[in-house]
Parts: structure tokens; C-alpha cells; sequence
């Protein structure tokens, strides 16, 4: 489903001085795959996945959803393949304040014109599947971290994208909930998503097809 | 609903382009009271051609002036194209202000009223409440809005005029030009006010050194012209053949009205551009400040799909809305604000004028200033990728 071949990204310091962050990264996620990344702080994890989601440019390399080089697409192609292949779970959650949590999962579904009646029922299935069905009409800060995740999450899955990609997506949450989540990503693997963690936690890589360690830029096995 | 949420999200933005909109259209409707007073007394002065009597130094011309003898009146009814000739009194309410000449004064207008006013303007005068004066009327007044605002007068009122009792029959519309301050009566009340106003001129009366009549104590007239004439020809014709009067054309005296009120429209320039540029500003400010703050929720947005066009509409709508709002909002403060000082700082003097164009404009203005300063913000915000914005906006 997920194809890199060859990601260079780097940054630019204060100093003007280049930093590498991705060195010539290759990776492949099959369709029913959980991959996880591991690495310690600053080794560029959520960089990768940033590049991955297509949220943004590599300076160098290909990036390949099936048989679509998306990583060549222009601006407007790009936000159309995101919008309709890939499902993003952000460490701080990134629930939009304003709005209840039922409205923050359907967020996803107006971008790709799905909005209808069976799209809510979806969500509101979703919900209830992990345990907010209770929260629907709350709003973020009334939720707890677990809760807000869980919304993100099934704000990540409303639209059955072949590709999820979690950025240490139980960083902010505790073992409970942080199991809840990974569970909850093991199960969209199960069910034929590609699935990409970025994580800390070893409980992530249980159930992986592959742990991969970043370091210098590139993946290790 | 969730426009309600979108509003409530914005709550702070609303406010704070209503202050800014408030400045602007109370700056806007002092600048458009002024414009409405010096436009009324530009078009009062066009309408008529103004005769003042020569001579006695209070002030020589309408307030207080010179004796316009009826001698003279009749000569000046038989110049040739002059149609209809009103003899006027007209005294400061206040004599101790007269020579001040202020736009604010207060007056006594005394009018001839077997005559027509001759004013191809001002034919009659807007009253709101009774009737005007008849000819006939003794003792009774009409007033002007301001002059009945800040004394409790009304139709039925008396008032006290050099010790002798006035009925108010009638109150004037608001003009906002000068007879908002004018008490109107009869020009046989208003000789006797004069006369007892006027130390000077009741020693001349009682010393026999002038040989005057009650119908030679006018202050000025107001002449009018025949149609087909032209009313500064009118007017040289006067000063030619009628020797000891005061002939002001009526071209060059709108002529000295707008230079004598150049101050006041270089100042209205000034407040316009100020409340231009402030409550501009601070819209704009207050507008993209508002967009860069959501700045990570665009972020999000585009990471869940949005495209740029997306996006920009989404903003440019709830912008509209929110402009919308704050600019009705703060026209609705503006008009509170200038009704209380109207009405509790301003004597019941009217400091404001919110004329249609001005809040049509204050809306557009604020409308297309708003979605100028959402369009420049969002393309801004856009322009940056998914991730720089939420990481931007952590």
C-alpha cells in the first residue's frame, strides 16, 4: 500500500548550517501491516510520518500510495489523496476546540464530500465502539486526554483510509488508555489497513510485522 | 447552530472589530453633523439674498446689527427683478454672546408675517409638533429642537422673554443647521424684545434724535428674486440703488460661509482619514490576528483533506459572518454611545449625525476590510504545509 523509496528531508538551523533529518529512507507497508518506527527524541520519527502523510515535502525521494507516486502530485491532488487515503492520530490529539466531539470526528468526512446521513451514523457507531458514545455532544476541553484520543481516532478511520498513521499516539495518555488506542490500531490492521506508529512505548511494537529503529536518518531493522 | 459556534469562537474578534467599527462611525456622524450644519447654512444663504442695515457697531448684519428702516425696505422692493422682501429682526437670546457671533448661538428670530418667506430654500420651516407662527400671533413662539430640548419646552410651554410671557405653539423638526436654536415669533414681539434689550437704542428712541417708527426697526430682510433672474445680479442691483444698506451676494456670501468654515472641513478631513486609518486598523488587526491564532486548526484541516480553495472559502465565509456582526455591532454602540451623550453630556445639543451613507459605508467598509484581512491571512496560512501549521500553532 506504502511505498518510500530513497526520503531526504532536512532543516535548516539557526545557524543556516543544514541539519539531515531523513538520510535516504526506504520503507514498504503492505495493506494489513502494522509497522512500527522507534527512536529516540529528535531522530526525525515525526518527520517521516509528516512526510509519509504527505503533510509535507521531502526535499528528495518517492512516495507511492498503490500505484500513485502521490509524492509528485501538485498541491490540490495532494490534499485530495490525503484527504481520501490517509488517517492521521497526533500525539496532543489536535481535536479542533470549537467543536463537539461528533462534529470534530465528521471534520474528516467534509473534506472528501461524504458528508450524509450514513457518514454520521458511522461516526456515532465509532463511537460507541470505543467507548465515547456518551461524549458526542461535549467538547474537547470537557473531554479527558483518553477520551479526546479516542475521538481522534475515530476521526482517523471515518473514512476507511487504506493508510493510518499514529505519531506517538499514546504519548499523552496513560497504560489503560494507551492500550486502548494501540488495540484500536491493531484492529484497523486486522482489517486490512497499513499501519505506521511512531512510538516510544515497547507495548507498541506487539503485534508488529515489523519494529523498525531510526537512526541517522535512515531505518534500521 | 454550528454558525452560532463559529460566532462564539470568534466572540473576542466580534468585539473587537465593533470597538473599532464604533470609532469609525462616531468620528463619521460627528464629521457628518458638522458637514449637515454647514451644508444647511450653505443652502439657507443660496436661497435668499440677505439686506442688513447699516451702522451701530453691535456686530453689523443680521444679529443685532444695524436699523433696516422700512424706507429702505420699500426701495429695495422696487428694484427690478426682486420678488418678495421680509423684514427680520434677529437678536442674540443671550446679548453678552452677540459679538462673538458663535455657530452655537442662540436666537431670537423675529419675522414679517404678511410676507411670504422669500427663501426659495427654506419656503417654511419642518415643525414636529403645533403649528408655525400666524400672522396675527402675539406673545406666541416657535422653537427650535435643540432650543426646546434643553429648556423641557413643548407645545402649550411658556417661556419668559425680557420679562414678558411666551406660548410655545410650535416646535421645529431637527434641522441640525442653525434654527435648532432659533425661538421664532411675530417682528412686532421681537421689536419689543430689542427695544428692551438695547440700552442704546432706547436712549436714541427716547432723545427724538432719530425719527423712527415701530416699522422702522428691522435687523435685516430676506429678498428674494423673480425666476429667470440671477440672484447675485439681483443683488448688485440693490447695493446700486438702494444707498445705506448691507448687500451680501448670495454666491459670495456662501463664498465666505465655506471659507469661514474651511477650519471646521479640514478638521472633518483629518477625522475622517483618522477613523479611517483607526478603525481600519484595528478591524484588519483584529481580523487576521483572529485566523493566525487558528492557525493549527488550519493545519489540522489540511491534514484531514481540505484543499486550499477549501480552506479560503470556509475562512473568507466565517470572516463575512464575523465582520457582519462586529460591524452591525459596533454601529449599534456607536448609536448608543451618541444617544447618551446627546442626551445626558450634550446640553440635548445633537453632537451626532448617523446619515445612511455613513453607516451603509461604515458596513461595506468594514465588511470588504474584514475579508481583505482574512484573504491576506489565509493565504498566508496556506501557503505553509500541514505540518508547519500545526506545528506553528502548538
Amino acid at each position: 500500500m506504502l511505498r518510500a523509496v530513497g526520503l531526504v528531508k532536512s532543516y535548516r538551523a539557526p545557524t543556516g548550517k543544514p541539519i539531515v533529518v531523513l538520510a535516504g529512507v526506504d520503507l514498504s507497508v503492505k495493506s494489513g501491516e502494522l509497522v512500527v518506527v522507534t527512536g529516540p527524541s529528535g531522530s526525525g520519527k515525526s518527520t517521516l510520518l509528516n512526510v509519509l502523510g504527505l503533510l509535507e515535502d521531502g526535499d528528495a525521494g518517492e512516495i507511492w500510495f498503490e500505484d500513485t507516486r502521490v509524492s509528485a502530485l501538485r498541491r490540490a491532488a495532494k490534499s485530495r489523496a490525503r484527504g481520501r487515503s490517509v488517517g492521521f492520530l497526533f500525539q496532543s490529539f489536535l481535536l479542533l476546540p470549537s467543536l463537539t466531539a461528533l462534529d470534530n470526528v465528521l471534520l474528516a468526512a467534509r473534506y472528501v464530500r461524504r458528508s450524509s446521513a450514513a457518514t454520521r451514523q458511522r461516526a456515532v457507531d465509532l463511537m460507541q465502539e470505543v467507548g465515547v458514545g456518551d461524549r458526542m455532544d461535549h467538547f474537547p476541553a470537557q473531554l479527558s486526554g483518553g477520551e479526546q484520543q479516542r475521538v481522534a481516532f475515530c476521526r482517523a478511520v471515518l473514512n476507511d483510509p487504506p493508510l493510518l498513521l499514529a505519531d506517538e499516539p499514546t504519548g499523552n495518555l496513560d497504560d489503560a488508555n494507551g492500550a486502548v488506542i494501540l488495540d484500536a490500531l491493531r484492529g484497523r490492521a486486522r482489517a486490512g489497513a497499513a499501519v505506521v506508529i511512531v512510538s516510544h512505548r515497547p507495548e507498541a511494537a506487539v503485534g508488529a510485522g515489523a519494529v523498525y529503529r531510526l537512526r541517522g536518518g535512515v531505518l534500521e531493522s | 447552530m454550528r454558525r452560532l459556534r463559529v460566532l462564539r469562537g470568534y466572540l473576542f474578534t466580534v468585539l473587537g472589530i465593533a470597538i473599532g467599527v464604533a470609532g469609525l462611525v462616531s468620528l463619521g456622524a460627528m464629521s457628518e453633523r458638522i458637514v449637515r450644519f454647514i451644508e444647511g447654512g450653505d443652502r439657507f444663504v443660496l436661497g435668499q439674498i440677505s439686506v442688513a442695515g447699516r451702522g451701530m457697531g453691535m456686530g453689523t448684519g443680521f444679529t443685532a446689527g444695524g436699523i433696516l428702516p422700512a424706507a429702505m425696505i420699500r426701495a429695495i422692493s422696487d428694484v427690478p427683478g426682486v420678488q418678495g422682501v421680509q423684514a427680520q429682526i434677529m437678536l442674540p437670546l443671550d446679548p453678552s454672546t452677540s459679538q462673538f457671533m458663535t455657530v452655537t448661538q442662540e436666537l431670537v428670530l423675529g419675522v414679517d408675517l404678511s410676507v411670504p418667506t422669500p427663501n426659495r430654500h427654506y419656503r417654511t420651516l419642518p415643525v414636529r409638533s403645533g403649528r408655525y407662527l400666524q400672522q396675527g400671533d402675539s406673545k406666541a413662539a416657535v422653537v427650535g429642537a435643540s432650543f426646546a430640548a434643553s429648556r423641557g419646552l413643548s407645545v402649550g410651554s411658556h417661556i419668559t422673554l425680557e420679562g414678558e410671557d411666551y406660548e410655545v405653539v410650535g416646535v421645529l423638526d431637527r434641522m441640525l443647521t442653525a434654527p435648532d436654536r432659533f425661538i421664532m415669533v411675530s417682528i412686532a414681539d421681537a421689536r419689543a424684545q430689542w427695544i428692551a434689550k438695547d440700552r442704546l437704542l432706547r436712549t436714541v428712541l427716547a432723545s427724538g434724535g432719530m425719527a423712527l417708527t415701530a416699522s422702522d426697526l428691522n435687523t435685516g430682510a430676506a429678498v428674494g428674486w423673480r425666476d429667470g433672474d440671477d440672484p447675485d445680479t439681483v443683488a448688485l442691483r440693490i447695493k446700486e440703488r438702494v444707498p445705506g444698506v448691507n448687500v451680501q451676494l448670495p454666491s459670495e456670501l456662501s463664498r465666505l460661509l465655506r471659507s469661514s468654515t474651511a477650519f471646521f472641513s479640514a478638521l472633518l478631513v483629518g477625522i475622517g482619514a483618522l477613523a479611517f486609518v483607526i478603525g481600519g486598523l484595528s478591524l484588519a488587526n483584529t481580523m487576521a490576528a483572529a485566523i493566525f491564532e487558528r492557525i493549527r486548526d488550519f493545519g489540522v484541516k489540511r491534514a484531514l483533506g481540505a484543499s486550499d480553495l477549501q480552506l479560503g472559502g470556509e475562512v473568507l465565509a466565517e470572516s463575512l459572518a464575523v465582520t457582519m456582526v462586529g460591524g452591525l455591532g459596533g454601529i449599534c454602540l456607536a448609536r448608543a454611545l451618541g444617544w447618551f451623550i446627546d442626551r445626558y453630556l450634550a446640553q440635548a445639543q445633537q453632537l451626532f449625525y448617523f446619515s445612511p451613507r455613513l453607516l451603509g459605508g461604515a458596513l461595506v467598509f468594514s465588511i470588504l476590510l474584514g475579508a481583505a484581512a482574512a484573504i491576506y491571512a489565509t493565504a498566508r496560512v496556506v501557503s505553509l504545509s500541514p505540518a508547519e501549521a500545526i506545528r506553528r500553532g502548538a
